[in-house]
């Protein structure tokens, strides 16, 4: 485009309102250029067609098909570059103009315009600290796995496992009860303390997955020490018509099979009333290694969800409903008596049965039977021009059944926990005043455990009370945020000592939690983001009062009743550097300190049972610091050929022991080369298709504690794995098909797992194929 | 205003309605466990061959795991004795099922009994009874010693669902009673 006709673009109004022509010698030499991209702040896309307009000159551009704008034959100087976009804020970016320069001009979306979407939406740079989003294909092409390996392609993301079918996500080293789970804007509560009890969540239902990596207190509230993950379905459908997807999948190795479908509605007579249901079925066999079957290792998942919307522009309202079921086998070989069988199979190197056994879907004691409801009802109102008020309300009921195995052959579990949970959340969003944006709320949660069978956590009642606010302030390329939280928790437990006498402790915590961090844009595609983060856990019921045999760890654990607190200070400095032609990437170097960090220590005195003697453990406290950097980086070579690269590194300390803390993530190194085809010939029924090919290597764990003996087996060596996705869009007719193909462990390589709590028993997995289909279907009338 | 919050007071009162409707179950208090798997007590009866009298020795933690610590008795034994030694399993906790001897021959297909002397000159112990299977199950043996000394012959009930084969192996399975019994022999 020339400037000739550019100026055409520039609006009336506009001109008329113009200031007088600033004071510049037009007649100097000034031959200077500036020229970038109109940019979506929050997504990265260009804008196309943004006026950008220069007060000083009265000159105007707009951003071509590509979001280019252009002003040529500039004088040095101070120019306002002014931005307008339907759907944006209009904002000025100024400019020091010495010689000629590039400058990518970032809208923000008009929060008026789209006081309809979610607050929860994707805003990949909202605030200083990491945060990571999965959405789009890369969800897609992790669809039939479990939630937390789901979240593996994040950098600073790990799981740990118990055995192939069990899995936690790991953010910067912590798990379980560290990691707070938003599901559908509800905090997750099963009994996540358990490091083989994995989250209670179905995959399929999410249309983004989002992890903000340290401590993230003040927004989400207590607990969430590591980090927290959000899980999100999309919008409800806001358009009259009919839509949904059907996936299918299966896999080699374990033999699943998967079915999850989706319908979604939007009445035309009523047009604020939308609805989705949604089913997912899943089945797999026994898992197995290159060399043999893992014996018991087979799974069965069925899971269902509802919801209805009433959604208007000044209030809405949405009820959810979801019901998660699963049977988790758990390797037959891992079902131990004492350390004296621990050590037999360590010395074994494989499972006893491990030349005898077969594929088989069939399950058998020992697993787990777990049953996760939740019913969400949520509302907002628009409070005119003061703000947004949204109120989220939860229940969830949670039964974990575990079966080991008897001696006789009993129907009823070893041991049956059920946990209700009901949570509050009130959150006022105020409208932007000045230069500030933010929200204040309150939030609280009841819930109540009781137990059958087995006392190894008692029955207990916890109440917590939270208030926040947060708010941000924003001046040209420097956004300021600070935040504060107060939380109170009450917890009643009751227990028989001695199976006879009944007791029943009571504690209170309270806490504050804070956060402050900056950002500044330092142009050149460049951001900095500096943050200090803060979050506190209370002791569980766990690590106050259990007591008992941990069967598949061999061990014999001792709550401490007189726990305190833990407290968590997170900081962190990231760069941002984006929106290029080739290279791209993020790197986040952070420093978490935990003050009365709770961990199992080891005793000198093993505990002598009538099944033997078991190496003791108690829950104790110390201070540690985790300390590490994730960098993710890609490369694009030539469009449609980009190399992504992702490291984490990670030094976890426990300083009152002056060693390494055990089970931390080892460093990892996951590269991949993705080549996208883009649109092959014109009209073509194929589109969308890609291929890549990459590795991930993991280092032997060589930070492991030396000074007091904390594991039974060495570190297993580091390891390479091999993977492969392909994936294509056929159309036949008007209906597309959407088919990909994953390989995970091509070279079928034997390797075992540092996180994996099952290494000492048997191998990994071998070489696993899966297969996807997606039929997306819409019934719009249009 | 007031008509803004209408629907978040009946939300909030379904929510609490839901609240009090499971927090009336809030008076329920954890009740004894009845634990049918419990194992607490493991006995040894030796009868000599010949004269002398009737060994017994027990070990026993009728509390289970932690609380108070297992009690475990001496067996003294005498030199160049043949014992005929039979086992007795119980669950001896307050709501146990007592004697379980029975039920453990029973289900001999899926557990043997263990017996190591350490050191492994001190006694030897011949398993004399059979599963089902026609496999060893050692709920009955002969112990026989010969030179006077002092050490512990350690009894282990292993559970081995489908895992028993021709020969005994110690190391599969799980371990459901574990008894290291100190032994004396002297004349």
């Amino acid at each position: 485009m020339t400037l000739a006709l550019l100026s055409v673009y520039v609006p009336q109004v506009l001109a008329q309102m113009l200031p007088a022509p600033a004071l510049i010698d037009i007649s100097q030499d000034c031959g200077l250029t500036i020229s970038g991209k109109t940019l979506d702040h929050d997504s990265r896309e260009v804008l196309i067609g943004a006026t950008v307009y220069i007060p000083e000159l009265d000159r105007a551009a707009v951003s071509d098909a590509y979001g280019n704008y252009h002003f040529h034959q500039l004088c040095q100087g101070s120019y306002t570059l002014r931005v307008t976009y339907i759907g944006y804020q209009q904002e000025d970016f100024p400019v020091k103009l010495t010689g000629s320069t590039a400058r990518n001009l970032q809208l923000h979306a008009d929060a008026k315009t789209l006081s309809t979407v979610e607050i929860t939406g994707a805003h990949l740079k909202e605030q200083a600290q990491s945060q990571q989003t999965l959405e789009g294909r890369e969800l897609e092409q992790t669809r039939g796995l479990a939630l937390a390996e789901t979240l593996k392609g994040i950098a600073g993301v790990t799981t740990l496992q118990t055995g192939p079918n069990i899995s936690k996500p790991v953010i910067h080293g912590l798990h379980s009860n560290r990691v707070l789970l938003l599901n559908n804007g509800v905090r997750q509560e099963g009994q996540q303390w358990g490091s083989e009890h994995a989250p209670e969540i179905d995959p399929f239902v999410a249309s983004e997955m989002r992890v903000i990596k340290g401590a993230a207190g003040v927004r989400y509230g207590a607990d969430a020490i590591g980090g927290v993950i959000i899980v999100e379905p999309k919008p409800l459908r806001s358009v009259p018509g009919i839509s949904g997807d059907l996936h299918l999948l299966g896999s080699t190795n374990n033999r699943q099979l998967a079915t999850s479908a989706m319908v979604e509605g939007n009445l035309s007579k009523v047009p604020p009333l939308s609805w989705r249901l949604q089913g997912t079925l899943k089945k797999a066999g026994n898992a197995t290694t290159p060399d043999y079957y893992l014996e018991n290792t087979g799974l069965r998942e069925q899971n269902f969800s509802a919801a209805l919307g009433y959604n208007k522009e000044q209030f809405g309202a949405e009820v959810f409903f979801s019901q998660f079921n699963t049977k988790l086998g758990i390797l037959k070989e891992s079902h131990i008596g004492n350390l004296t069988d621990l050590l037999g199979a360590i010395a074994r190197g494989k499972p006893s049965n491990a030349d005898n056994v077969a594929f088989t879907y069939d399950i058998s004691r020992p697993y787990q039977d777990v049953h996760h409801n939740l019913l969400k009802a949520k509302g907002f109102w628009q409070l005119g021009n003061a703000g947004k008020l949204e109120f989220v309300y939860g229940w969830q009921r949670n039964m974990r059944q575990e079966y080991d195995i008897q001696r006789s052959s009993p129907t009823k579990p070893s041991l049956q926990l059920i946990l209700n949970t009901h949570t509050t959340e009130t959150v006022f969003a105020h409208k932007p005043l000045g230069r500030f944006t933010g929200s204040v709320g309150v939030s609280s949660i009841y819930q109540r455990n009781v137990y059958e069978y087995s006392a190894f956590l008692p029955y207990f009642t916890g109440t917590t009370v939270g208030a926040f606010a947060i708010e941000r302030w924003q001046k040209d390329r420097l956004q300021l945020e600070a935040g504060l939280r107060y939380d109170y928790k009450h917890l009643l437990v009751k227990r028989l000592e001695n199976d006879r006498e009944l007791q029943k402790p009571e504690y209170d915590f309270n806490n504050v939690s804070g956060t402050i961090g900056a950002m500044y844009d330092v142009g050149y595609h460049l951001t900095f983001g500096l943050s200090a983060t803060s979050a506190w856990r209370a002791p569980g019921a766990n690590e106050l009062f259990s007591q008992g045999v941990h069967h598949s760890a061999a061990t014999y654990e001792e709550g401490d009743s007189t726990l305190t607190s833990e407290q968590a200070y997170n900081f962190e400095l990231s760069t941002d550097y984006y929106g290029n032609l080739r290279l791209n990437g993020t790197l986040s170097l952070y420093h978490n300190y935990i003050s009365n960090f709770i961990y199992l220590a080891p005793q000198a005195e093993p505990r002598l049972t009538t099944r033997g003697a078991y190496p003791a453990f108690k829950y104790t406290q110390a201070d540690a610091t985790l300390t590490g950097a994730d960098l993710s980086l890609n490369y694009t070579f030539v469009p449609g050929l980009k190399l992504e690269s992702k490291t984490s590194v990670l030094y976890a300390r426990n300083l009152d022991t002056d060693d390494y803390l055990v089970y931390m993530p080892s460093n990892r190194f996951d590269n991949s080369l993705h080549y996208d085809f883009g649109k092959i010939g014109e009209g073509s029924k194929v589109t969308d298709a890609y291929v890549s090919v990459g590795g991930v290597y993991v280092a032997e764990q060589k930070r492991v504690p030396t000074k007091s003996e904390q594991d039974y087996a060495p570190a297993p060596a580091g390891y390479f794995l091999l993977t492969a996705k392909a994936g294509t869009t056929v159309h036949f007719g008007r209906q597309p098909v959407e088919i990909s193909v994953t390989g995970n462990n091509l070279l079928n390589t034997v390797y075992r797992e540092y996180l994996n709590k099952l290494r000492y028993f048997a191998d990994e997995p071998g070489r696993l194929i899966m297969f996807h289909i997606r039929v997306p279907f819409n019934f719009s009338k249009s | 205003m007031k008509k803004l919050f209408r629907p978040y007071l009946s939300a909030f009162l379904l929510g609490s309605l839901l609240v009090s409707a499971t927090a009336c179950k809030d008076s329920d208090d954890p009740e004894p466990l009845d634990d049918e798997e419990l194992i607490t007590t493991m006995t040894v009866t030796l009868v000599p061959e010949g004269k002398g009298g009737t060994v017994i020795a027990t070990f026993t933690d009728p509390d289970g795991d932690g609380g108070a610590a297992p009690t475990i008795e001496t067996m003294a034994l005498k030199p160049n004795t043949t014992y005929n030694a039979t086992i007795t399993i119980a669950d001896d906790s307050p709501n146990g099922a007592g004697d379980i001897t029975s039920e453990i021959r029973t289900e001999g297909n899926d557990h043997e009994l263990f017996w190591v002397a350490n050191p492994s000159n001190l006694l030897t112990a011949q398993k004399i009874d059979k599963d089902a299977n026609n496999r060893p199950l050692g709920l009955a043996a002969t112990v026989t010693t010969t030179n006077a000394g002092s050490g512990t012959l350690t009894i282990t009930l292993k559970h081995q669902p489908g895992l028993k084969g021709a020969t005994s192996d110690a190391n599969k399975g799980e371990t459901d009673i574990m008894a290291a019994f100190p032994v004396s022999i002297q004349e």
